[in-house]
């Protein structure tokens, strides 16, 4: 049903020539003739449905669409998804073998879990008492549990993480993806981000950069605010009522359509005549998708909405779910707190304790539910943080930030479930196995998409970037 | 786990101290064409020959030595080879050493193993130890580790040490190509264009012609009539002193100055504007705010941590004098990157080093000498695009791909910068301090120690007050500990908080500690002191009767452990607790003492404290916030000095700082030398000031085409070189080559005067033009993108120009200039970890001054394609996005101007056709049109009717609505936000 309805408004979206994003595309056009130096192409050449309609895939498409559930801060992995027995009969001892050249602080000896493991599902694989709940989806689970990062602090990792680029400003995955594939509802922005966090990177983890404007994330609210009440900035207008600001845009759109007749056919002013309409819309259609209270009750309960401890976040995934459903390309939800996030360098068992239980059950209603609705298989849900923590210990109850290796979890939208993908080593120091640096996991997200990352290219100063910049592989194992 | 396979951690074996760890072990995939000119720094870091320098061989050297030392290989040589060599080759390396050459390297044949890649051979025959081929394969050194997936397994890396150990037989024949395909030579190079020195370029002689009223028309003429092109017409007065105002000042004139120049009917009357705006304080601020683009300007670092450059305003307010002095560019050039080091230094110029200072950097980088290496590529990158119009950065990795830079140009340049002090001494935690000046004398740094002690003392104090407020909830926690336990047992692990909260009640405990509890008891069902709790209640399913055998267990227990009175032992009376084993009284103490134990007070404020104490918690901290964020700074300015001078700097292979090669010496870029005499640097100086006066040199062949070309795209939306920041071989060719060279030579001879040029311009027909043109269908098919200039260029105004002149007309405009604006204390965080946005911009001062917040930019400024503050940019975008229509419909700025500006019009007692002809003049600079005037007329009676309830009251206020929502139409309309 969700797919016809899509299809429909595709094909409605096809003959206008509008959408939330960039509406003057000549402008775009013009952007690639800048670029492409001595020889522009004719801009006369105009795409019929703009620069946000959605586009051929370079692949087939395993998946159309994303979750990013962003644990900021960065989860413990040897706490809840890759157990290492050793660290319990090891606990108290030096690390067997050297500690990387630039640690974030200085490191003790090694600190056992004070969480224990079981196994799940037909697939057995284990899950720490933390999870208790995404545990029970872990046969959907693709366990990606030799991540490797290159920078050892937040600021540095969440942008690799989000942008691939430690060092520039770079466009993000989200926006390259719209970037890639357009959107499937013009009516509303094609990357949206919920509750992001404004530190370590803020906007430059959703922005596009030099990619079109059209690209960049819509941030709805950050992490300082409740989800409850967030939303996206100047949607509403308490000041005016809707007859009269109709009435508005009417004696505008007449201004407007004088204006044009005077200067003549012009793409800008043209798009910016629908602009103000397709604004007018959009003011109602957001409210209504971040309006919970259209869900069942026992829709909301799944997601932990009726429990205190896990209503925000279970707001956050379950708005992710309505937007998703209604064409957004790629939605990140962000669990970050005001004080403590994942960053446990001490009071690890208190913090991870918490943070575990505000997630947990929401993520696990969240597959839940796009599993009943059949978005899950062409739904990519992904889960992780900027890095993992070390094995060793920081005080006598922390761990330190450890880019090196750690896990992140995929589900739905062509991977394998119940399977854990290449290893770190046996204190769950370094990637050791089937290494997944984040440029492969971005080149893996991008194919599971359709797109292949190398051709995913945008010319700009006379270069042509990808978010792979010259590396990535794709984790075929991984693909179902 | 029981079936547990330890798997051997990388790199536990032998490890040279000094290799990194950043790498990702894999050496770069370099797959298309274009993206070889791609910097990569983080996965530079792959392959490591530290120890190995020089290792630059020549390679047809290596590779004639290597063929010829290949004995013919026997036949069982040849048979394990192909048995066990090839398959592991064509398994493990092929894929990315094959077909392609990631890092330069092809493992298909033994010459190309013998050539090797970018870190030099790969393979010394016999000598597995030396070979780096086998190094990489060991996965014993973390930054150079092959294949990158992870260890082959050990008898596969046997098998290729045994295969290298015996000469490395290889039947393969050498089909690779060598070397990479590299860019232009510097012989190349000099004839392309923007090397080429500036042409006197002569004017085309066009007889008399109406249109020609300077050079600049004759060669725009020219071009015209080789096309078969008419210029437009001249714009109508009304137009042009409207596009000057905006042009010039960046606020539409008022309609008594559209007046005063209308009325003027000397011929010298649009020179006289053009001077006068010229001469306005305003012009500064419009033109200076052109510059900052270009220089990154930002008031904070942005990128990963984000702390405020709280003396940044000293070089924004810089920049702006510059433009209203008409400082000479080529000075002014000199001024930002070596004002520190001119003979005449003074305050200002230190300052005006602040451009080397303000781009963004990665502060929390632990890795310091990356972090150097970074800041100087930012800096080679910003100076390169700034005043040269070349991608610099390109070539940190490699020689460029197009331009012809060499890697050897750029580590010249780097030793520059190397020798130059980028970085304070000073940190927050992890977070680098940048450079600073101090422009005040010691004696007055007392008072700026009192208030860094009072910040530090406001912030003691909050936390202070959080601390004992969470000793008291423990102590209070402690109290009730056998009760926390007695609650549990009503209790599924579970259950919800609100469920909780309910039994919490009943036994007046915190639900959140509570709610932990329970959590705790089923994480720790093996531990001494709580398997009991879970033994008590097995079989029973009353939980009264649960929470009573708790009680018994556990009072007396934890009465002991907390040094009370032992009431009396665990009552003996019950045979189920007389069958528990008693945990050891240290262990309940322990447990009552450990503050991530069973009673672990929540880690968030908001969860721990009840209302009242949150409240006074987030009043200190917000106090410490507001002091810091008001408290004075030292008087500092951002910039740069002379480090320990280097007169060499090894080159970076693939741009790797752990990958150290053949040293270069301070140098200039040799395709833009116009001498072949090396130039001598100073041997206690930087170099910084030679550089600076070469490229502000007139024979430099791109400096002032560069900026001339910048100014002409300043006038007229668009360069004669579209690609402000890349003149280099893919960016733009100039649509008037002749024209620009003539302009550029002028523009020196002026004296490098910005406001001679923009004199210039402005009184050529070509900046006079109308933006329509009466056969525009026909010259729209011959031209469509205007490359020619047949019409002016309609343009949308700048983020800037919006929101000053909807504050401007609305008579709201504040004209206060310069000074600190950004509302932080320098180094203040803009963001911590609490993403709480406290960032304003409602001041009504010119929009030049709100603070440009990285990674935050003011809404208005986002939207209507403000340039990413990080990147020099000289040529913005004009997007329409339905985002902006909100913002018009919606922000309060909008609204709040067209309400003033409704209020101001019915504070005239005119009628209401007046009302419209005012408004229309104020905001459009033109009278309405009668159809114009009736339809606002109409308008607003519908919504004062619309709004009409009775009573006069609501009359009045429904008018002004109407005025307003009218006012707010003209400020949202195409014609407002169009200039031609």
């Amino acid at each position: 049903m969700l797919k016809a309805s899509l299809q429909s408004r595709r094909s409605v979206l096809c003959n206008s020539a509008v959408g939330f994003g960039n509406l003057a595309f000549l402008h775009l056009l013009q952007k690639n003739c800048r670029a492409q130096d001595g020889a522009p192409t004719t801009s006369g050449a105009v795409e019929p449905s703009g620069p946000l309609a959605p586009k051929p895939t370079h692949l087939e498409a395993r998946a159309k669409r994303v979750i990013f559930l962003f644990m900021k801060g960065g989860p413990s992995h040897v706490d809840t998804f890759d157990p290492k027995p050793l660290l319990d009969r090891d606990h108290g001892k030096p690390l067997p073998f050297d500690l990387p050249r630039v640690t974030f602080a200085k490191q003790g000896n090694l600190l056992r879990s004070p969480w224990q493991f079981k196994r799940y599902g037909q697939s057995g694989l284990p899950v720490s008492e933390l999870f208790p709940n995404v545990a029970r989806h872990v046969d959907d689970l693709c366990m990606l549990r030799s991540v490797h990062g290159t920078n050892p602090a937040h600021g540095g990792a969440l942008l690799k993480l989000h942008t691939g680029s430690d060092q520039f400003v770079r466009p993000s995955l989200g926006s390259w993806l719209t970037y890639g594939l357009g959107t499937e509802n013009e009516n509303l922005p094609a990357f949206v981000t919920i509750c992001p966090t404004l530190a370590h990177g803020g906007v430059n983890n959703w922005g596009a950069a030099f990619l079109p404007a059209h690209c960049q994330g819509t941030p709805i609210g950050n992490a300082s605010l409740n989800a409850r009440s967030v939303g996206v900035k100047h949607i509403r207008n308490q000041r005016i009522d809707p007859r009269n600001q109709r009435r508005q845009l009417d004696l505008i759109r007449s201004m407007n359509q004088e204006h044009l007749d005077t200067v003549g056919a012009n793409d800008a002013l043209e798009g910016r005549l629908n602009s103000f309409e397709l604004a007018y819309r959009m003011q109602a259609s957001m409210p209504e998708l971040q309006d919970l209270t259209r869900e069942t009750s026992a829709t909301q309960r799944m997601y932990g909405i009726d429990d205190p401890v896990t209503e925000d976040f279970g707001r956050q995934c379950l708005m992710a779910r309505r937007f998703l459903e209604n064409g957004v390309r790629f939605v990140q939800v962000t669990h970050s707190d005001s004080e403590v996030q994942w960053d446990q360098h001490g009071n690890l068992y208190a913090g991870h304790t918490k943070n575990a239980g505000e997630v947990d059950k929401p993520i696990a209603g969240l597959l839940q539910d796009l599993k009943s609705r059949g978005l899950l298989e062409d739904t990519l849900v992904i889960w992780g943080g900027e890095f993992g923590r070390t094995p060793t210990a920081q005080g006598n109850n922390g761990r330190d930030h450890n880019p090196h290796g750690f896990t992140m979890w995929m589900a739905g939208g062509g991977v394998k479930g119940g399977y854990a993908y290449g290893a770190t080593d046996d204190y769950g120091y370094y990637a050791a196995e089937n290494k997944m640096h984040v440029h492969d996991l971005h080149a893996t997200i991008l194919h599971l998409m359709g797109l292949d990352h190398q051709r995913l290219t945008y010319r700009y100063a006379g270069r042509d970037f990808r978010l792979t910049d010259v590396a990535g592989q794709v984790a075929d194992d991984i693909l179902a | 786990m029981s079936d547990h396979v330890p798997i051997s951690p990388p790199g536990c074996g032998r490890r040279p101290a000094s290799f990194p760890v950043t790498g990702t072990g894999r050496w770069s995939i370099q797959q298309s064409f274009l993206l070889r000119c791609c910097l990569l720094v983080s996965r530079c870091l792959l392959v490591c020959l530290a120890l190995r320098v020089p290792v630059l061989l020549a390679a047809e050297d290596v590779v004639l030595t290597g063929s010829e030392q290949q004995e013919a290989a026997s036949p069982a040589q040849l048979e394990f080879f192909e048995k066990q060599v090839r398959p592991v080759l064509v398994e493990h390396c092929y894929e990315c050493h094959g077909e392609r050459s990631d890092g330069g390297l092809h493992v298909n044949s033994r010459e190309s193993l013998l050539r090797g890649g970018d870190s030099g051979p790969a393979l010394v025959p016999g000598d597995p130890d030396s070979s780096l081929f086998v190094e990489a394969i060991r996965y014993e050194n973390l930054d150079f580790q092959m294949p990158p997936q992870g260890r082959l397994p050990q008898a596969q890396i046997k098998v290729l040490e045994k295969w290298v150990e015996m000469g490395a037989p290889d039947p393969r024949d050498d089909t690779t190509r060598t070397g990479l395909p590299v860019g232009m030579s510097i012989e190349e190079g000099r004839e392309f264009w923007s090397f080429r020195p500036v042409a006197n370029s002569p004017v085309p002689d066009l007889g008399t012609h109406a249109f020609v009223k300077n050079p600049i028309d004759a060669f725009i003429l020219h071009r015209l009539i080789e096309q078969g092109l008419q210029p437009a017409p001249p714009a109508q007065p009304r137009t042009l002193v409207r596009r000057l105002y905006m042009n010039l000042i960046g606020v539409p004139p008022t309609a008594e100055q559209v007046d005063a120049y209308l009325s003027d009917a000397s011929p010298r009357s649009t020179q006289r504007l053009v001077d006068q705006l010229l001469h306005s304080p305003a012009y500064g601020e419009r033109w200076g705010r052109h510059w900052l683009d270009v220089a990154r300007y930002a008031d904070s670092n942005g990128l990963d941590e984000n702390l405020a450059f709280g003396n940044a305003w000293r070089y924004r307010d810089y920049v702006i004098n510059a433009f209203n002095a008409d400082r000479p560019f080529n000075r002014f050039l000199i001024e930002q990157l070596a004002g520190d080091l001119l003979p005449d230094a003074t305050a200002e110029t230190k300052i005006a080093t602040g451009f080397l200072v303000l781009g963004a950097k990665v502060l929390a980088e632990p890795d310091r000498e990356k972090l150097t290496m970074d800041t100087i590529d930012e800096q080679i990158d910003a100076t390169g695009k700034a005043f040269m119009g070349m991608s610099l950065g390109c070539v940190r990795c490699h020689d460029h791909k197009f331009d012809p830079i060499k890697q050897r140009d750029y580590y010249a340049l780097a030793a520059i910068f190397k020798s130059t002090k980028t970085f304070g001494d000073t940190n927050t935690g992890a977070i680098k301090h940048w450079h600073e000046y101090s422009l005040e004398s010691v004696d007055d740094m007392d008072e700026f120690k009192l208030i860094d002690a009072e910040i530090a003392r406001l912030k003691k104090e909050a936390s202070d007050w959080k601390n004992s407020a969470i000793t008291k909830l423990r102590a209070a926690a402690n109290d009730k500990a056998t009760e926390y336990l007695m609650a549990c047992t009503k209790l599924s692990v579970t259950d919800s908080l609100v469920r909780i909260s309910e039994v919490a009640g009943q036994y007046d405990l915190h639900p959140r500690i509570l709610h932990h509890c329970r959590r705790h008891l089923e994480f720790n069902q093996q531990h001494e002191v709580f398997k009991p709790w879970h033994q008590l209640q097995q079989g029973v399913s009353d939980p009264d009767q649960n929470a009573d055998a708790v009680e018994k267990f556990y009072r007396p227990l934890f009465a002991a452990a907390s040094g009370g009175q032992v009431v009396s032992e665990p009552s003996a009376q019950d045979a189920k607790i007389k069958s528990i084993v008693l945990p050891d009284a240290k262990q309940v103490a322990a447990a009552l003492k450990d503050h991530s134990g069973f009673l672990t007070i929540p880690p968030k404020p908001e969860f721990a404290f009840d209302d009242e104490t949150l409240a006074e918690y987030n009043r200190r901290m917000e106090a410490a916030r507001i002091y810091e964020s008001n408290a004075r700074d030292v008087p500092a300015a951002m910039g740069v000095s002379d480090n320990t001078v280097l007169t060499r700097l090894p080159i970076h292979i693939r741009g790797s700082h752990l990958n150290l090669g053949e040293g270069v010496a301070r140098e200039f870029p040799t395709v833009m030398r116009s001498s072949e005499v090396r130039p001598v640097f100073p041997r206690h100086q930087s170099g910084r000031l030679e550089f600076a006066n070469w490229m502000a040199s007139t024979r430099h062949p791109l400096t002032a085409r560069v900026y001339v070309n910048r100014v002409w795209r300043w006038h007229f939306g668009e360069g004669l070189v579209r690609t402000t920041e890349n003149f280099g071989v893919l960016g733009d060719r100039p649509s008037h080559p002749e024209l620009l060279d003539w302009l550029t030579r002028w523009f020196m001879e002026s004296g490098w005067s910005t406001k001679n040029l923009n004199r210039l311009i402005l009184a050529s027909s070509t900046y006079r033009m109308s933006a329509l043109h009466p056969q525009k269908s026909i010259a729209s098919k011959i031209d469509p993108g205007n490359r020619s200039l047949w019409r002016f260029r309609i343009q949308r105004m700048e983020p800037e120009q919006i929101r000053d002149s909807i504050l401007s007309i609305s008579g709201r405009l504040d004209a206060v200039m310069a000074g600190k604006t950004v509302p932080l204390r320098n180094r203040q965080f803009v963001f911590n970890h609490t993403s709480v946005d406290h960032t304003r911009y409602d001041s009504l001062r010119r929009a030049v001054y709100l603070p440009v917040i990285r990674n935050n930019l003011y809404t208005m400024f986002e939207q209507f394609d403000f340039p990413d503050p990080t990147m020099p940019t000289g040529n913005r975008s004009e997007t329409v996005v339905a985002p902006q229509a909100l913002l018009l419909m919606n922000s309060d700025l909008v609204i709040d101007s067209a309400d003033v500006l409704a209020q101001s019009l019915l504070n005239l007692s005119v009628s209401d056709a007046s009302r419209v002809e005012m408004a229309y003049q104020r905001v459009l600079g033109r009278p309405p049109t009668g159809r114009e005037a009736r339809r606002a007329v109409d308008f607003v009676s519908q919504v004062v009717s619309g709004a009409k309830v009775n009573a006069a009251a609501v009359d009045e206020k429904g008018a002004r609505r109407g005025w307003l929502l009218f006012c707010q139409s003209l400020f949202a309309s195409n014609e407002f936000m169009y200039q031609r």
